[in-house]
């Protein structure tokens, strides 16, 4: 938002005019509490966008102060010194970056598992500070440290920490924007969605917690020369848990909120501990109101005041002038499920299932509750593994692979509740379906995938004009038109395989007459492959000259829609009705 | 079986927040009457049934059953009342097993109350021990139509009880319904399935935009005047 | 013998009441979905009642029942002002809880001061076991716990409580519309978790430093014996605490506190890995 970047850039001026306006000394108390103030931000970047919470990122604070450190102390020469900064900074990444993606390809949505890891690995870390003294210091810390070459750490390293904190805020600002930090919203709103998509989302959050730990190791690299000393205090839990308070007080979704609440909280309160003894009890207080009445911290009732501030730099509505080409594999799709089998305790859901599709067009699967046809589905898209079987499509096999490896591999889903991504804007949520499968991580950090377009795009454009008011949130749709704005997402993303799990669910007649148009129109011209299951015969009849009939988990016959109707074996199982 | 137990709805009008959905709805449900509430989606018919379950707040006028004022009470207190309600959405509780849907509420594990619906439907009977999360659409409605039959309640709302499930299957509801009223007990349904709603309606309302603009005794051709009335 | 006979009975003691700071969790975070980064406060608010039992001269097991008094007061203020208006909220409560962690272990620490205290070891009455001389108030403590444990089974066994917890919190509305009085049954759950973290830290005072900040060690412990036992069942649960309390006291004793720690982390993350469910898998 434009009056946000306002309220950004003269919260930095001020800063800078801070030795101006006091003196160079308060300056240089400040100084640490903006490096503080940059951790938050990291951790705002996990938290407020990305939807987990790092509790220990003093580890690579105190990684990042004792490295650099060090390489202040040997008194080398410049090159080793950035040398040192790069492995300050580096490192933290790397270990942040291993530990996530650890924890993360395990589970969806790791919420406390991941914090309390990070919690764990900062108490680990602040024992190691502790006992490992020959190159710690131990437990008095790592003394001597001389100041940054070129600067006088009580006047001029404050600027130095300034144009880091720019600097960090830059990026971070742009990493938001950036098709990466809508994927890392999406997949806080949605993260099994984000993977049928073909998106890493373990990946995503991975190189997110990365990040933060690189600003971290980066603040914690300026503070050796800062304070000249670092002790284990600085890698503990305490200074993490602070961090958290005064990041969730100052705003964790903004990006100066963390900075203000460092400086507001974490400033004052070393000021006025001593005037007042119970100013812990009262900060702990403050905390849980903030969290449990404003979740959106200090930072917005500054925003709230913006609103009266000129907004520069707006953007013009936006223009998709990138034709991107995402058509994919020649050639029909293969697909063929060989005695799959799926148990689930006593229960066969999926009992020796056997099917091939090998044309193009739309083949519908109906069979009575409980016949296994979604559960077909789960095991395609890696929702569920076989415990039998060979499913194959194009000649790769597909049984037990993770679900945005299958999704890559040209098969698309749209589950039976719409599912779309409540908080992001409808343009946003096509963009995603239009990045699936062509999003590289490089072109996720450049702004161009924001102008792509394909024919496709305009055909659906015309088909569910809706969309073209693109900039409410998906969330406030009605139900019918987030169910036609998941199918269009679906589709967005040009797979050859497209698996449609009772498409018209939930729609009215007419709501159903235009689906069925739709998915006839889009499957005739892109040439792909539906897979469709349905309930109402009035839909199956219409769009598909391919029937399967499920029954117990198995196959009970395949054909045209007149060979099923009169199939006895059929009739017996399954009658069939419509609205 | 004591006294009667109507459901008296008088000029209801509720939503969400500050925003109206339902205006100014007026219903009866007699002891052992079947009423249907049909109409498009979104005109506020899941609202409606919410509002009487006491799942959200309403604006203004009543909701009585009996002579209770049930705007009075806890929206949990309903059942030991006599009012069950089955959901449109998350219509069980999926990471408890289908045995454990049909007991929590009970003090006892026993699936004895089960067996005429048992009878009926057969799978759910197989699938007992299963999570009920892994069941397919069809089979968690199946799951909690059974479940909020077997509660002894004088009234049973349903809101879209057949949805997703097949043909075969939404009879044997339709004759476990029909049987539930012949005991005296009323039902307050909400349905897309006009088929379903012409077979067992003793009365029907449509609503558009939150208001009631057509009811109709039940009986033959309700399908075909029903479907009047939804066509746009 | 004599030896082996008192740590292995230590052992026991300790895996038991870590049992009882985990199935607190259990309740609260497996059950209720409230990851309460304040269970450890709890722990340690019991450790001070034994504190203040002595200092007024009174018996030592007269500390369970002002555990358990303390501890329930807290927890029901908590869950009524904080926690029930977070249940839809995860991420709030982890931070809320959190928030109030530092509250209780500031409040502690202005009424006790920081340093550390320790509780009077001599009690009356030493009782014979496998040759080993060990204190009876341990024994009684320890029957105590067993028969706990056991009673709790059995009543799990039989009672729906645990499916009314876990509906209520995976679908609030419909357990309401089946009958289930959701506020009440919460609120009671979460006291009952807080309650066991307390009546643990009465029983581990006697074996600890008490101090203000005692009580992360306890939340990481628990957690992690969540991840290794599973969260669905009172023998995953006992299976964790022997684990986790087996191989800290093992490597810590080879090497120092922190190879235990490290020992038990790296377990953890393993377990996390490849047996995301635990050790015992939910029915």
């Amino acid at each position: 938002m434009a009056s946000s970047r306002a309220i950004n850039v003269l919260f930095l001026i001020g800063l800078l005019l801070v030795p101006f306006l006091w003196d160079s000394f308060v300056a240089y108390q400040l100084g640490l509490f903006l490096l503080y103030g940059m951790v938050g931000q990291g951790i705002g970047l996990c938290w407020g966008r990305a939807g987990f919470l790092p509790l220990g990122q003093a580890l690579f604070f105190g990684v990042g102060a004792y490295v650099f450190g060090s390489a202040l102390k040997l008194e080398a020469g410049s090159l080793f010194l950035i040398a040192g900064l790069l492995a300050a900074i580096l490192l933290p990444a790397l270990i942040a970056f291993v530990v996530g993606f650890l924890v993360f390809i395990r589970q969806i949505g790791s919420g406390p598992y991941f914090s309390l890891i990070t919690l764990a690995l900062t108490m680990l870390g602040f024992q190691l500070a502790n006992s490992m003294d020959w190159l710690t210091g131990g437990f008095n810390g790592m003394t001597g440290i001389p100041a940054l070459p070129g600067t006088d750490t009580y006047e001029t390293l404050y600027y130095v920490i300034w144009a880091a904190l720019v600097l960090v805020s830059g990026v971070l600002a742009y990493v938001g924007t950036a098709p990466f930090g809508q994927l890392l919203g999406a997949t806080a709103q949605n993260e099994e969605r984000l993977q049928y998509f073909g998106f890493n989302t373990a990946l995503l959050k991975a190189i997110a917690f990365a990040i933060s730990a690189a600003v971290a190791g980066l603040a914690g690299a300026l503070f050796a020369p800062h304070q000249g000393i670092v002790t284990p205090q600085s890698v503990g839990f305490l200074l993490s848990a602070e961090i958290v308070v005064w990041t969730a007080v100052g705003g964790r979704a903004s990006l100066m909120g963390p900075v203000l609440g460092a400086i507001l909280i974490g400033f004052m309160a070393s000021e006025l501990r001593d005037s007042f003894q119970y100013w812990e009890v009262l900060i702990a207080l403050v905390f849980v109101i903030v969290v449990i009445r404003f979740p959106g911290g200090l930072w917005s009732l500054v925003e709230g005041l913006a609103h009266r501030l000129p907004s520069f730099g707006a953007k013009g509505a936006r223009r998709r002038d990138i034709e991107t080409d995402k058509s994919r594999a020649n050639g029909p799709v293969r697909l063929a499920f060989e005695d799959v089998e799926l148990v689930l305790g006593p229960v066969r859901i999926l009992d020796k299932l056997s099917f091939r599709i090998e044309t193009p067009g739309v083949h519908s699967i109906i069979g009575p509750n409980g016949a296994g046809k979604t559960s077909a589905f789960n095991v395609l898209t890696g929702r569920l593994k076989p415990t039998a079987g060979r499913i194959e499509y194009s000649g790769a096999p597909v049984g037990g692979l993770s679900r945005h490896r299958i999704a890559r591999m040209g098969i698309a889903r749209k589950l039976q509740i719409p599912s779309v991504f409540p908080d992001l804007s409808v343009d946003r949520n096509v963009d995603i379906a239009l990045w699936a499968g062509d999003l590289t991580l490089t072109k996720m950090f450049t702004l161009r995938p924001f102008r792509w377009s394909t024919p496709l795009l305009n055909e659906m454009y015309d088909i569910f004009p809706f969309l073209e008011d693109g900039r409410q949130p998906a969330g406030s749709l009605s139900l019918g038109q987030r169910q036609k704005l998941d199918f269009a997402m679906t589709c967005l993303t040009q797979s050859p395989l497209l698996l449609l799990d009772e498409p018209c669910a939930g729609l009215s007649s007419s709501e159903t007459g235009e689906m069925i148009d739709a998915i006839e129109r889009i499957v005739g011209t892109t040439g792909s492959t539906a897979i469709i299951i349905e309930h109402d015969m009035q839909v199956v009849e219409r769009l598909s000259n391919h029937v399967l009939v499920l029954n117990q988990g198995a196959l009970l016959a395949n054909g045209a829609m007149e060979e099923i109707r009169s199939d006895p074996a059929v009739q017996a199982v399954y009658g069939g009705g419509s609205k | 079986m004591m006294g009667s137990h109507s459901l008296a709805i008088n000029k209801l009008s509720g939503g969400y927040g500050d925003i109206t959905v339902i205006r100014d709805v007026s219903l009866t449900v007699e002891p052992g009457k079947v009423v249907f509430v049909t109409g498009r989606n979104g005109v506020g018919k899941t609202t409606l049934i919410k509002l009487i379950a006491g799942q959200l707040a309403t604006q203004s006028g009543d909701i009585l059953f009996g002579e209770r004022d049930m705007r009075a009470e806890p929206s949990h207190a309903r059942r030991a009342i006599g009012i069950g309600y089955a959901p449109q959405e998350s219509v069980v509780f999926d990471d408890l097993s289908v045995r454990e849907n049909l007991t929590l509420q009970y003090r006892d594990r026993d699936l004895a109350r089960y067996e005429a619906l048992f009878a009926s439907f057969p799978r759910l009977k197989e699938r007992r021990a299963q999570r009920a999360g892994t069941l397919s659409g069809g089979e968690k409605k199946i799951l909690s139509f059974c479940r909020a039959v077997a509660e002894d309640t004088r009234l049973v709302m349903l809101d879209e009880p057949t949805e997703g499930v097949q043909p075969e299957n939404i009879e044997r509801m339709a004759t476990h319904v029909a049987t539930e009223a012949g005991r005296g007990r009323g039902f307050l349904i909400v349905e897309q399935n006009l088929g379903f709603a012409e077979r067992l309606a003793d009365h029907a309302h449509v609503l558009d935009h939150g208001a009631c603009v057509y009811d109709s005794p039940g009986g033959p051709g309700l399908r075909t005047r029903l479907a009047e009335k939804l066509a746009l | 013998m004599e030896l082996v006979a008192l740590q292995g009975l230590n052992f026991v003691y300790i895996s038991l009441t870590l049992a009882l700071v985990a199935l607190g969790l259990a309740v609260v975070f497996g059950l209720l979905g409230v990851m309460n980064m304040a269970h450890g406060e709890f722990v340690m608010l019991g450790a001070y009642s034994v504190l203040v039992v002595q200092n007024a001269g009174l018996p030592f097991l007269a500390a369970l029942p002002l555990a358990l008094a303390v501890c329930a007061a807290v927890g029901w203020l908590l869950e009524f002002f904080v926690i029930r208006h977070l249940y839809r909220r995860p991420f709030d409560t982890l931070l809320a809880t959190w928030g109030l962690a530092i509250l209780m272990r500031e409040i502690v620490e202005a009424v006790f001061g920081r340093d550390y205290k320790s509780v009077n070891q001599s009690l009356p009455g030493t009782v014979e076991v496998l040759g080993a001389v060990y204190p009876a108030y341990r024994v009684v403590l320890m029957a105590l716990m067993v028969a706990f444990f056991a009673g709790l089974f059995l009543w799990y066994r039989r009672s729906n409580t645990g499916a009314r917890i876990k509906a209520m919190v995976s679908n609030p509305a419909l357990a309401t519309a089946v009958g289930v009085n959701t506020a009440v049954l919460a609120r009671g759950a979460f006291i009952f978790g807080v309650c066991m973290a307390g009546l643990a830290g009465v029983a581990l005072a006697p074996l600890v430093r008490v101090e203000p900040y005692m009580g992360i060690d306890y939340l990481l412990s628990s957690f992690f014996i969540l991840v290794v036992g599973g969260l669905g069942s009172l023998a995953g649960l006992l299976v964790g605490s022997t684990v986790i309390g087996g191989s800290d006291a093992i490597v810590s004793a080879i090497t120092s506190k922190t190879g235990g720690y490290m020992t038990v982390l790296i377990i953890s993350i393993l377990f996390l890995w490849l047996r995301p469910n635990g050790i015992v898998s939910r029915d």
